[in-house]
């Protein structure tokens, strides 16, 4: 009884600590391994799901059925999300690299506002202007390690 | 087929016609023709008209998710039928020759705008056929659209303020279309008769609801206050027939919806008893209250217009006015009177802005400013603008005369002072008004530059003289639209106006025109016998004159047309303090700031923020409400 | 009755193949990709008769349900397949160097999608609905420009976060179970997810897969990528896939999850969506994310018509719905050559009439302006929604009736703007023939379904029922009760 409350608060616990590395990190690197925790969190708890203490895996050696057989089917389910969630942050990374190369910042601030004002640039809006506008806002500073 | 499907039919054709005709010549010509036709299948249907007929289904019905369409006309819908069929043909007569051509010749599409017109004939024929408020719902939206096509063929002015109207429109008819739906969930038709049914068993709180609803929605059409600020301009840079059809008949397509709906359905008494919260007022005084700021506020505005076309359409607001309160008095005078002033209203709008139009397209403005003198050269054009403006202006002999006397009447009879005192301010307004325009553009001093221009051509001088000789005839004998209003008035469930040829009897004083028009013609009799039996006048040349000791050159300006009415402005200039505006501008900045939060939204650098506060939210929920 | 499988196995085949084909013959690999979703078209199509009288289901290599994986073929799912199938070939996006890359993409987007809508268990759901992103990412960043890259990555970092939700709702909803399938879930859900943890599954799998169907607040990922992606792609993306994750919740919400609290999450955020949807519309300044927005706005609707319990709810929705997956991609394949600042596109309308009558046309169904298509899903959305009689609701129709308002005003400047007289200085190039081709076809069925309304309304009536009927689909799959 005591492994399954460990398991539960330690699959509640990856979920969390993934949620709040999205929420307050800035740095995408971090952003992307906080997904990685999340995932991994979430998979634990799709384990636990139908998690029986002491079963064994559910293969049938020599005609020997085992008495108390672990559920297959979370995990091949897991197992499949295992390979989607590594598939995602090879992209993710790749993603970032390129934007790291194109942009020279990892910061999510300063891709953000980049992002917005390239979008504006493409489409041709130029920003609002008036005489009494304040200074426009210096650009956010570009930095090779990103503005972690 | 019955004869509404023809008519119908018909209708459609001209809409396609003219597609196919294209730029040629012969599509106005040919346009007319088919409003003719039109005009003689409505004519077919006149027993509607004198309410000798039971009204004429059409045909076709659809079932559209199990709900019911159907069509069909009865009197109401066959008066309004005879004013749009006649506008459309004789603006479209008046599009017909010369105009045509300059119409053209500046590299506009005579193919749009005939199909524009003609579309907007057939929209209003379908929305006063609708025999349910799902296709009054549909003819309205279709309504709306073809007069935002008619006004957006006019300049960039035009189309910024169609564009305004389109906002407006839409979301008047979303607003109706909120009170169709309710009327639905409570009684689950849309059937004129389940509706009119329901009334009576339905809380006060609702009806209110629904009151407002269908009472702004419609109004953004009238251009009831405060919805009217698209109307004036849109309208007065439409093309020039285009504007006259639209003045005399487009708007009043929300004043049908209203007598449908308020009138008919929910009634009047209904909305007498309906309390409006910590004053004496009604429901019914409310509205009536606001069709009287309608005519004020719009009529002075106008007043202040230099602008002819301007100044034109802001009285069409205002005249809006006289109607819907002629209606509210729902007794058989006032209900007679705004039913009548639709008809002449029509009928002297579309002859004033023929005229305008006339103008213009010899001199090119229609700036108040910049014109004068015309009556020397332009007589007929002339006098097709003076039976306008004694029309507009409600004096007599004219049709308008009648309508606003039976409005006044009503008023006085019904112990409304307060109303009456505003309606007549608004008169006011209108007769001075009236004088600038005919005053600027024909009285005065002939401009250098408009000595050699000709008298408009004759296919805009028929229409206009054909409407002049109706103006005047319904005057004279306002009995001829009467029959027509107390059949409209048996068909909505008023009470029916009692009335004879010259005009209407009852014991506290009836009008007779015939009588009031004939002294009046005596009187003109006697005064031109001695004017010309005196032979004491001599014809002379404008310029054969002296001032200042001086004699008058051509290019002397003696006679100062501009800043009009100074020593009024001077007085009642401050309360022009563009209220309306202010208010629409403040809406759409609110509007702004709010659309500005909800971009910010989705521009957060967390976004996950976002999700994970909604996650945490409905996770606590849950865990609470288990 | 098996060939159905080819509609989802024929494209992922060919998608994995095309690099071998475009090595024997590159003219092949061209032509392949839409050769072959025209041929899982046909075999829809042809299959769309036998489904009219009851759902069927396949299962696949004759494995009974629930070990076994089972299709679950009604008129919804084939219809939804067939829209994926026809709106991949509509706006197939491959063009350019890149052109083998996305068409394999594009091959795939159509085989798993169809999958999607086919599938009858949640494993697969989930799985499918995974590729789909991965296709997504790919396809929205093959302009291959930075602010595509970055646009892209903000996406996929939203999407991993909901997808990662979306497996924690299923662990909770197999750990209540013991089931994936959906036949099986259905039987158990009135017993065993009718409780707090149910709901709390519901809300978790709502916002993962509400990440493709834009739901509030998970969809701040639209405007960029729709701004920076291929417009084609963003037409995909807003008008196919974004149905395709509305039909799978909608799909759980009636087989797996009776409480009336899950409709309320649901009403709530749809509200909130058509709130901030049409109003960051309202103030857009370029004609691509002015489409996001109003399609967030859109999409709002749907959920909002979609909580309407009952088959009432399914029936306006899917009208809705139907009617969005073909004004929107129309709307994208325009914006192929109008995307960019709105001020670009004054006086157009002198050089490209077509486009600009189609942009009206389009504009005036979306707003739902009689006799057109689009008024009649909102009016039996208006109509569904106050029947109701409570106020949540209500105040739902006033929201989409306010919102499609200011939708009027926004699409409305943009039109008359295209008839100024004076034009802009750079006006956009004209359309090609293949955008303009498929705008104006769903143009074209958009005004011929004014003229087949009555008929279809009964079809789409007649599919919301067998869809929402949940002892129909547990007795079509008839899975074997578990040990």
């Amino acid at each position: 009884m005591d492994t399954i409350i460990i398991l539960y608060t330690g699959a509640f616990g990856l979920i969390f600590i993934g949620i709040a590395g999205i929420v307050l990190s800035r740095h995408l690197v971090r952003i992307i391994f906080a997904i990685g925790l999340l995932e991994a969190g979430a998979n634990l708890l799709l384990l636990l799901a139908t998690w029986r203490d002491g079963a064994s895996a559910p293969i049938i050696v020599g005609g020997r059925v085992p008495a108390l057989m672990a559920d297959p089917v979370p995990q091949a389910l897991v197992l499949t999300a295992i390979v989607i969630g590594v598939g995602i942050l090879a992209l993710a990374l790749s993603l970032a690299l390129r934007v790291q190369h194109a942009w020279g910042t990892l910061d999510m601030r300063a891709i953000r506002l980049r992002l917005e004002e390239e979008i504006d640039d493409a489409a041709g809006i130029e920003p609002p202007t008036s005489a009494d506008a304040p200074a426009p806002r210096p650009t956010a500073p570009a930095t090779r390690e990103g503005g972690a | 087929m019955t004869p509404l499907d023809q008519l119908l039919l018909l209708s459609a054709l001209t809409v396609v016609v003219p597609l196919f005709t294209g730029n040629r010549r012969i599509t106005g010509p040919l346009a007319t023709l088919l409003y003719t036709g039109q005009g003689l299948l409505l004519l077919r249907m006149a027993g509607l008209g004198y309410g000798s007929e039971t009204p004429v289904s059409s045909a076709v019905s659809l079932q559209v998710l199990g709900l019911e369409l159907h069509w069909r006309f009865d009197a109401l819908s066959w008066f309004f039928a005879l004013i749009t069929i006649g506008a459309g043909l004789l603006s479209s007569w008046f599009a017909s020759g010369e105009w045509a051509q300059r119409y053209r010749d500046s590299g506009s599409s005579l193919r749009l705008f005939h199909a524009a017109l003609a579309l907007n004939v057939f929209t209003m024929l379908v929305l006063l056929a609708s025999g349910e408020l799902l296709s009054l719902f549909i003819g309205w939206e279709l309504v709306s659209w073809a007069s935002f096509l008619m006004m957006s063929l006019g300049s960039n002015t035009a189309l910024r303020y169609a564009m305004r109207y389109v906002t407006y429109a839409f979301a008047g008819a979303m607003a109706v279309l909120m009170g169709l739906v309710l009327v639905y969930t409570r009684t689950g038709s849309f059937e004129f008769q389940a509706f009119r049914d329901a009334v009576p068993s339905m809380d006060a709180d609702t009806v209110w609801l629904l009151f407002g609803l269908f009472a702004a929605g419609f109004g953004v059409k009238m251009a009831l206050l405060p919805f009217h600020l698209w109307q004036a301009k849109a309208y007065a840079e439409t093309p020039g027939p285009g504007a006259a059809f639209l003045g005399a008949i487009s708007s009043r397509m929300g004043l049908f919806a209203m007598i449908v709906v308020l009138v008919q359905i929910i009634g009047v008494a209904r909305l007498v008893e309906l309390p409006v919260p910590f004053t004496f007022l009604s429901g019914r005084d409310l509205l009536a209250w606001v069709a009287v700021f309608t005519i004020i506020f719009p009529t002075f505005t106008a007043l202040r217009q230099h602008d002819a076309r301007r100044l034109l359409a802001w009285h069409g607001i205002g005249q809006g006015g006289y109607m819907l309160l002629g209606i509210l008095i729902a007794d058989d005078l006032g209900s007679a009177g705004g039913l009548m002033h639709v008809f002449n209203h029509a009928t002297y709008q579309a002859v004033l802005f023929m005229s305008v139009t006339a103008v213009i397209h010899r001199t090119g403005t229609s700036d108040l400013n910049k014109l004068g003198g015309l009556v020397a050269r332009m007589p007929l054009s002339f006098l097709a603008m003076l039976i306008g403006i004694i029309g507009l202006a409600g004096l007599p002999p004219m049709n308008g005369f009648v309508s606003k006397w039976l409005v006044y009447r009503a008023l006085i009879l019904e112990g409304s002072p307060l109303l009456f005192l505003g309606a007549v301010i608004g008169t006011l307004g209108t007769i001075l008004s009236v004088y600038k325009l005919i005053h600027n553009t024909f009285l005065g001093q002939l401009r250098l530059e408009h000595v050699d221009i000709e008298e408009a051509p004759s296919s805009m001088l028929w229409p206009m003289m054909i409407l002049s000789t109706v103006v005047f005839v319904t005057g004279y004998f306002p009995g001829l639209v009467l029959d027509w209003i107390a059949s409209v008035q048996a068909a909505v469930g008023l009470p029916v106006l009692a009335h004879h040829l010259g005009g209407v009897h009852i014991d506290k004083g009836g009008l007779d025109m015939i009588w009031v028009v004939s002294v009046l013609l005596a009187g003109f009799g006697v005064g031109a016998l001695v004017f010309l039996s005196g032979n004491r006048s001599k014809r002379v040349h404008q310029l054969d004159n002296y001032a200042g000791g001086h004699f008058l050159t051509a290019d002397t300006r003696y006679q100062y047309s501009d800043n009009f009415y100074p020593g009024l402005m001077h007085l009642i200039g401050p309360w022009y303090r563009k209220s309306f505006r202010w208010l629409e501008g403040g809406f759409v900045s609110t509007v702004d700031t709010v659309s500005q939060l909800m971009q910010g939204l989705y521009r957060h650098t967390h976004p996950a923020f976002y999700l994970l506060a909604v996650v945490v939210f409905a996770l606590s929920w849950v865990m609470g409400g288990d | 009755m098996n060939e159905l499988v080819l509609m989802v196995a024929l494209p992922l085949l060919t998608a994995f193949l095309l690099p071998v084909i475009d090595r024997l013959s590159s003219l092949a690999a061209r032509w392949i990709g839409p050769l072959v979703l025209l041929l899982t078209a046909i075999i829809g199509l042809s299959a769309w008769s036998q489904t009219g009288s009851g759902a069927i289901t396949i299962e696949l290599g004759n494995f009974r349900p629930p070990l076994g994986i089972d299709l679950y073929v009604d008129q919804l799912a084939l219809l939804f397949a067939l829209a994926v199938t026809l709106g991949t070939l509509l706006l197939w996006p491959a063009e350019g160097e890149q052109r083998l890359r996305q068409s394999t993409l594009a091959l795939l987007l159509a085989g798993s999608g169809s999958g999607l809508a086919l599938s009858g268990d949640l494993f697969n759901i989930y799985v499918l609905y995974e590729l789909i992103a991965v296709v997504s990412y790919g396809l929205a960043a093959s302009r291959g420009t930075a602010a595509g890259q970055a646009a892209t990555l903000r996406y996929l970092i939203v999407s991993a976060f909901g997808a990662a939700l979306a497996l924690a709702g299923i662990a909770l909803v197999y750990q209540a179970t013991g089931t994936l399938n959906l036949a099986q879930l259905a039987q158990l859900a009135p017993t065993q997810l009718n409780n707090g943890q149910g709901l709390a599954a519901f809300v978790l799998m709502l916002v993962g897969f509400g990440v493709k169907a834009e739901l509030f607040p998970v969809n701040t990922w639209v405007p960029e990528v729709y701004a920076t992606a291929p417009a084609r792609v963003a037409g995909l993306l807003a008008g196919v896939v974004s149905k395709l994750a509305l039909l799978i919740i909608v799909r759980l919400l009636i087989l797996l999850f009776p409480q009336p609290e899950a409709l309320t999450v649901m009403l709530v955020l749809g509200i909130l969506g058509v709130l901030t949807g049409e109003l960051a519309a309202w103030r857009a300044r370029d004609f691509n994310r002015m489409l996001a927005f109003s399609s967030i706005g859109q999409l709002g609707i749907m959920f909002i018509a979609f909580s309407i319990p009952g088959k009432a709810g399914v029936f306006a929705g899917l009208a809705v719905a139907l009617h969005h997956l073909v004004v929107k991609p129309a709307l994208f394949l325009l914006a192929q050559r109008w995307g960019g600042s709105l001020e670009h596109l004054a006086g157009v309308a002198k050089g490209s009439p077509l486009a600009a009558a189609l942009f009206i046309l389009l504009a005036l169904s979306l707003i739902g302006v009689p006799p057109l298509p689009g008024f009649w899903a909102k009016l039996l959305v208006m109509i569904h929604l106050l029947e109701q009689q409570s106020s949540l609701y209500a105040l739902g129709a006033w929201i989409i009736m306010a919102g499609a308002a200011l939708e009027a005003n926004y699409l409305f400047r943009v039109a008359s703007s295209f008839y100024r007289r004076e034009a802009a200085a750079t006006p956009p190039a004209a359309h090609r023939t293949g955008d303009l081709a498929g705008a104006s076809l769903l143009g074209a069925a958009l005004a011929a379904a004014v003229f087949l309304i009555v008929p279809l309304a009964d079809r789409i009536e007649a599919m919301a029922g067998q869809a929402a009927d949940r002892d129909h689909y547990i007795q079509t799959v008839n899975p074997e009760p578990l040990p």
